[in-house]
């Protein structure tokens, strides 16, 4: 794991400081000694100078700086622990119990935590008023938002096969909690810890600043109390609350540094983006054959990085007008990483490095940003893996529709609108009735017909369908094939069928390339390659999928 | 020898019958194919059958190798399931060492025994260290079959066991459960939505559909002869080079 410099800078800052509080207090002699000298400046002596009573300000500050770390600490576990036992028992048990427990939480949540904390403490005799009783007060009033954060974690860990996998062996409850869930939680139990001991620092100091902290400890914020009472301000003896104030800031945001890079290591959509270099444009581009719609020569993707991966390798394919041609290739082969850079829609660290796209006479690959805004769905549209998933859940499949109708023939009128979308609805055989439908009223199949209406609604040349019925059933994915076939008859327009699933390319193509570690190792009509595969990868797929009517022979033994 | 047998089982989710009566044997050296497209109740039998899930009403009778009635408690040393999805199954946080020792501890088993059961799914033993990631789908889901065969389970429930590999090596993972089924007289429940090798890899395929069973019987005859109009649809269904090139089927 490379190392983010937000991480190293916050480890850094936040280990001077909890050293600065173990040793601190060893080093600095006594805070309570009180001497003639009266309010000094920084200097000789004393480092940071002595207080209105004469006692020395870094010894103070290093005390005091060890009793906040404590509380912190104190706060962060009992927090911690609070919100564990509400949040995962609760998620985990279900029913009634994570009724109960949620409701809890919720209650604790909206009570307004710092209010209620000074009225707490203000009630609290102040010679009992020990940090521990501080650290309880701020504990209970400040669990709640992450007993919500690790149920919504662990409602999602809970289902998950391994879960049901344990329980299956035979696990008893505490154990599929304690040794199967709260691993997978770690980085968000880490990262509300954090979170616990930067508010109970700061919540800390506003109350001890208030007059209401801990009897029986210093801490930053009676220091400040202090220095406040002592008039330092009118004073002008900045040395008293700049450092104590120092300390909390660069305590906090150095927390704060840690928990982005936990968050950052949970989530590798926050690491650094890598910058984008230009893609190479085809130098001289050979004119593409009469009859073809997309020609791709000579492409070439790398994936930049440490270790560059070269995932597309000097790919070359034909698309004809009106022709279905199948890509297969297992996962790993390259194949999506293909169909994105034909579309231009790689994103970096991907970068193709050489060869070209050329589409009818058209160099995709040169295309300034607004001309490939506008060749991208008008030309050429594309059906993704899990596309009935990419609709937006709040808005009726109409308004997706005229949408982009909207961007893309900003000439048509409202009426011509709806009647377009209603009849690509009608092309893929869903009743126009539905235009007014969410997409969550739909079953999977119809959503994804819907997202093949949105494919089709500008009448683009060449469809790129990656895995477009993978995540359907088999009844499904009959009528889905059934539709494809169909509309490219009536349509005549041509399309780039990705899928691992060979069988259904070998029935549906009319031409197959067959792609492997980012080649294309073999490439022929669906009728040659199934009767004579030339290429041993080829046969190899052949080879693994029995035939539902053809003789099994050696294949499962 | 292990027997499990499904009577009259039957589910309902807030009045909707997920699973309708069902009933079957899975019995030692065969294999029992529960073909249906999805949503017909597939998975909630092998969940039902996992005690991951309650019946509705129905019972699952397991007899143990001296023919008599295993007790609940001793129940999960007998039926196992293997999960379709393998990179779902396995805890990303654990060592393969972890998801072998720990059934084996908790059916009274050495976790010595964890090299064996990774020669029996045909992995070498320095996997066991590794760590779901750093594997591939086939080999995780070997793994998901070790896990299964630890507490010395008889009876398998495979719900899936191949769909989400890549289609070269399911024949792989399909040929090992065959061979296990075999040499150590396993009863495998196999769940699938392939008809294909459904009918390649079993004894007697139950056609599900709406949670009913609509038909049953020998694979040659369930799905080479249907006569069930549902069968016959799913059988149609299925992408089938075999029509197009070697029948002079419709391009």
């Amino acid at each position: 794991m490379t190392r983010s410099p937000k991480l190293v800078t916050g480890l850094a800052l936040a280990g001077v400081i909890v050293l600065f509080g173990l040793l601190g207090p060893l080093l600095t002699g006594d805070p309570a000694t009180i001497r003639d000298s009266g309010l000094t400046p920084p200097g000789g002596e004393h480092l940071l100078g002595t207080t209105l009573t004469g006692q020395d300000v870094l010894a103070q500050l290093a005390h005091a700086t060890r009793g906040s770390l404590w509380l912190g600490l104190l706060v962060g576990v009992l927090a911690t622990v609070l919100s564990g036992v509400f949040g995962i028992v609760g998620a985990y048990a279900g029913g009634a119990v994570d009724e109960v427990f949620s409701l809890f939480s919720n209650v604790v949540l909206v009570i307004p935590g710092l209010p209620l904390v000074i009225v707490v403490a203000g009630f609290v005799p102040a010679d009992q008023r020990g940090t521990s009783t501080i650290a309880l007060v701020l504990a209970i009033t400040g669990w709640a938002a992450a007993a919500r954060v690790l149920r919504a974690q662990t409602l999602s860990l809970r289902n998950r096969d391994y879960v049901a996998a344990a329980r299956v062996s035979g696990e008893k409850t505490w154990r599929v909690i304690g040794v199967e869930i709260l691993p997978n939680l770690l980085p968000v139990i880490a990262s509300q810890f954090v979170f616990a001991v930067v508010l109970a620092i700061l919540s800390e100091a506003g109350l001890s600043f208030l007059g209401l902290g801990a009897a029986d400890s210093s801490t930053l914020g009676t220091m400040l109390y202090y220095a406040q009472n002592g008039f330092a301000l009118q004073r002008e003896a900045w040395w008293w609350f700049v450092p104590p104030g120092l300390v909390i800031a660069v305590f906090g945001g150095a927390l704060s540094l840690i928990n982005f890079s936990i968050d950052e290591i949970v989530n590798p959509a926050l690491r650094d983006r890598v910058r984008r270099d230009g893609d190479v444009v085809a130098s001289d581009p050979a004119p593409p054959e009469p009859d073809a719609v997309l020609t791709v020569r000579n492409l070439n993707v790398v994936y930049r990085g440490d270790t560059p991966v070269h995932a597309v390798k000097d790919v070359s394919l034909t698309l004809r007008r009106g022709e279905i041609l199948g890509l297969a290739g297992e996962s790993g082969c390259g194949k999506t990483t293909l169909a994105y850079a034909v579309n231009r829609l790689h994103r970096p660290p991907a970068e193709v490095t050489s060869g070209s796209v050329m589409f009818g006479d058209v160099d995709v690959l040169a295309l300034e940003a607004e001309e490939l805004r506008r060749f991208r769905w008008v030309k050429l549209s594309m059906v993704f893996q899990g596309a009935m998933n990419s609709l937006n859940p709040v808005t009726t499949v109409r308004a997706q529709l005229k949408d982009v109708l909207t961007t893309h023939r900003p000439e048509m009128s409202s009426a011509q609108r709806e009647e377009r979308c209603a009849e690509v609805l009608r092309l893929v055989g869903v009743d126009p009735a539905r235009l007014g439908a969410y997409p969550h009223e739909l079953s999977g199949g119809m959503r994804q017909r819907v997202m093949i209406a949105m494919a089709l609604l500008l009448e683009p040349r060449v469809m790129i369908m990656d895995e477009p019925t993978t995540a359907l059933d088999v009844l499904v994915q009959r009528e889905i094939l059934d539709e494809i076939k169909r509309l490219r008859d009536e349509l005549g327009f041509a399309v780039l069928f990705i899928t691992h699933d060979l069988p259904l390319l070998l029935e549906l193509s009319d031409r197959i390339a067959v792609m492997r570690d980012g080649e294309v190792v073999e490439h022929a009509t669906a009728e040659d390659l199934y009767l004579r595969p030339h290429h041993p990868y080829t046969r190899e797929l052949l080879a693994s999928f029995p035939s539902l009517t053809g003789e099994a022979g050696a294949l499962t033994r | 020898m292990t027997t499990l047998e499904v009577r009259d089982l039957t589910k309902t989710f807030r009045g909707f019958r997920a699973v309708d009566d069902v009933s079957f044997t899975l019995s030692p050296g065969r294999t029992v194919a529960l073909v249906g497209a999805s949503g017909s109740g597939k998975s909630t039998i092998a969940r039902m059958i996992a005690r991951l899930v309650k019946p509705t009403s129905g019972e699952i009778v397991l007899t143990g190798p001296d023919g008599t009635a295993v007790p609940r408690r001793r129940y999960r040393d007998h039926v196992q399931m293997i999960f379709q999805d393998p990179f779902a199954s396995l805890n990303p946080f654990h060592t393969v060492e972890h998801h072998l020792a720990r059934p084996l501890r908790l059916h009274g088993k050495s976790p010595a025994e964890v090299p064996h059961l990774l020669e029996r799914v045909t992995l070498p033993p320095e996997i066991a260290r590794r760590r779901p990631h750093e594997l591939s789908g086939g080999q995780r889901q070997r793994v998901a079959i070790a896990r299964a065969l630890a507490p010395g389970a008889k009876v398998i429930i495979a719900d899936e066991p191949v769909s989400m590999l890549d289609v070269s090596i399911r024949l792989g993972v399909l040929k090992l459960l065959a061979r296990l089924q075999r040499e150590e007289g396993l009863a495998v429940l196999y769940i699938t939505h392939d008809l294909a090798t459904a009918r390649h890899f079993s004894d007697e395929v139950l056609v599900l559909h709406q949670g009913r069973i609509v038909e049953r019987g020998p694979g040659d005859d369930v799905l080479l002869r249907p006569a069930d109009p549902y069968t016959r649809l799913l059988a149609a269904a299925a992408p089938n080079p075999e029509t197009r090139f070697r029948q002079g089927g419709p391009s």
